[in-house]
């Protein structure tokens, strides 16, 4: 943080930084991913025929990583920029700049990492699957890859403001947990709308998301998602803005 | 330009538990405060309060003047360093010192001076660090945040006699040069007492005394000289703290002794010092038996501000 930041812009100064240092942190994590989800294919290969997207799992995984990533980031940072002389607003701020690039960012990857993969399993002649049933939705073309890709950045931006929310609950309080009750299932049925693959996860948590949100349509599930970013965003908005700072363990 | 502290009916609670109680205090811009009080007197719970670090059940905290919570012209001047500081443990030194730039003010190349002469590795993460060097990197951003109202909670902890010393110098050198308002909470009282002009004692939740260290120092005295006329001079007052080495006693005594007690105390050969600050503070601290309770601390401060109340 370069000291020429004046005292108002420094809420987005901060935002902006730390979106290259975190993309400079987690840059072994996501090459990771991509490599994995280039290799492991390729040895299953040798013993039966592909017929699932890998990258599909490495994507959605990425949604739960943005929302612990994110929450993580609420949690420990909003004591230390506090004792750095920020307001809970700045911070707020700062934390709704950071995340909304970063999940952008996740996302567009996630997009790229299906068109990217449509063009290795048709090189390969393997079949790009996705979702948890099966058999799965193939994906055939890179207009189906891209059609079913189109919305992760939203995705993203969705699950990073459930762990925004729920990062902020837990630290406001020792029962901040129990904010899990309603995002989770919200966050869920939201994405299990905009996907057309469904929610991922456990089938018992996600089983159950799939009921109201089916037909809903690509523009109601990201008018939905939307809505529920917003409303999150404000939720912890409100909780950063109200919490004390924990008294430190001796 | 630095900042007065003013807490105007202050009460916060934890729960049911009263942390602080109808608290108002005023404290002078510009100078170096001592903020006394025993384990769980209140003190942290004080702090932060003043940092925007947490914000009262009822009253009204201000700082220079205005609202501290959420004020961002305000909080951005303000420096509150903890035990251990307030750090991302999985970042370097360097880093964490340069986490400070978000203030205005903050004096990044008096910070990394300070590392280099403290001995503070500056490629080492924060969880590396032992618990004295720790407290070193705190003390150091705290003193580069080179804010208008600068408090340090225990920062001492851990540090050696020899870094705590040099730490004491920086701050006074620092106070010299950028007059500034400082806050010192303490349990080494005797460590600092050279240091402070004011001083604040805390008691379960409430201000029992705030007085200038002089008024502190003359509530009391220490006599030193031979034992027999120690004795003789001390006979009928209270005594705090005594020490006696081979024929030469000295005794702290809890009363201003008169003229006349001074020259008589003077012509058998007795010294007569200033009482110590933390021989006061434990004698006001130290719950005793009822025929003998605290003093009236309203009847006891002649140089205490209309504002501050006590509730002792």
């Amino acid at each position: 943080m370069p000291n020429t930041v004046t005292l108002a812009g420094r809420r987005y100064a901060f935002g902006l930084n730390l979106f290259p240092a975190t993309v400079k942190y987690f840059a072994g994590w996501i090459l990771a991913a991509v490599v994995l989800a280039a290799i492991v294919p390729l040895i299953v290969s040798q013993w039966r025929s592909v017929d699932i997207s890998a990258w599909y799992i490495a994507a959605n995984a990425g949604k739960y990583l943005i929302a612990i990533i994110i929450g993580g980031f609420v949690h420990t940072l909003l004591p230390i920029m506090v004792a750095q002389g920020l307001t809970r607003r700045e911070f707020a701020t700062a934390m709704g700049i950071f995340g909304l690039l970063w999940s952008l960012f996740t996302g567009v990857i996630a997009i790229a990492g299906f068109l990217g993969e449509r063009a290795y399993f048709s090189a390969m002649d393997w079949t790009q699957a996705v979702g948890q049933d099966d058999p799965g939705i193939v994906l055939r073309s890179v207009g189906e890859a891209l059609d079913f890709a189109k919305l992760y950045p939203l995705s993203y931006v969705l699950y990073g403001t459930a762990g925004a929310l729920l990062g902020a609950a837990i630290y406001r309080s020792d029962s901040g947990w129990l904010a899990i009750l309603p995002v989770v299932p919200v966050t869920l049925a939201v994405d299990d709308a905009m996907s057309h693959a469904g929610a991922w996860g456990p089938s018992w948590l996600v089983q159950f998301t799939s009921v109201v949100t089916d037909s809903w349509g690509d523009w109601g599930a990201a008018a939905a998602a939307v809505a529920a970013i917003v409303i999150g965003a404000w939720v912890a908005r409100r909780i950063i803005i109200d919490s004390p700072i924990r008294s430190k363990q001796a | 330009m630095s900042f007065s502290v003013s807490l105007r009916d202050v009460t916060l609670k934890y729960g049911d538990t009263e942390a602080l109680s109808d608290v108002t205090l005023t404290l002078e811009a510009g100078k170096i405060h001592g903020l006394l009080g025993r384990n769980g007197a209140g003190k942290t719970t004080l702090l932060s309060l003043l940092a925007a670090f947490r914000r009262p059940t009822s009253g009204e905290v201000l700082v220079d003047g205005r609202p501290v919570w959420e004020n961002v012209d305000v909080v951005s001047q303000v420096a509150l360093v903890r035990e251990g500081g307030d750090f991302d443990d999985t970042d370097t030194v360097k880093s964490s010192i340069e986490t400070g730039e978000l203030r205005p003010s903050f004096d990044l190349e008096y910070a990394l001076k300070l590392a280099e002469r403290f001995e503070v590795p500056l490629d080492k993460k924060v969880n590396q660090l032992s618990r004295g060097k720790r407290s070193v990197l705190a003390a150091i951003c705290g003193l580069a945040a080179r804010a208008q109202l600068t408090m340090f909670d225990e920062v001492h902890l851990g540090m050696d006699a020899p870094t705590r010393d040099a730490f004491y110098k920086e701050l006074l050198d620092e106070y010299m040069d950028r007059p500034h308002t400082v806050i010192l909470s303490t349990h080494l009282i005797d460590e600092v007492a050279n240091y402070l002009e004011g001083v604040v004692i805390v008691d379960k939740g409430r201000i029992m005394r705030h007085e200038d260290v002089e008024a502190f120092q003359g509530m009391g005295a220490t006599l030193t000289g031979p034992a027999d006329a120690v004795d003789a001079v001390a006979a009928g007052l209270e005594v705090l703290a005594e020490q006696r080495l081979g024929g030469t006693k000295s005794v702290t005594v809890a009363a201003a002794l008169g003229a006349a007690e001074r020259e008589r105390a003077s012509a058998a050969g007795v010294e007569i010092g200033p009482v110590g600050l933390q021989d006061l503070f434990i004698h006001l601290t130290t719950p005793r038996p009822s025929p003998h309770p605290h003093p009236e601390p309203e009847k006891a401060k002649p140089s205490q501000s209309k504002d501050d109340r006590t509730g002792a």
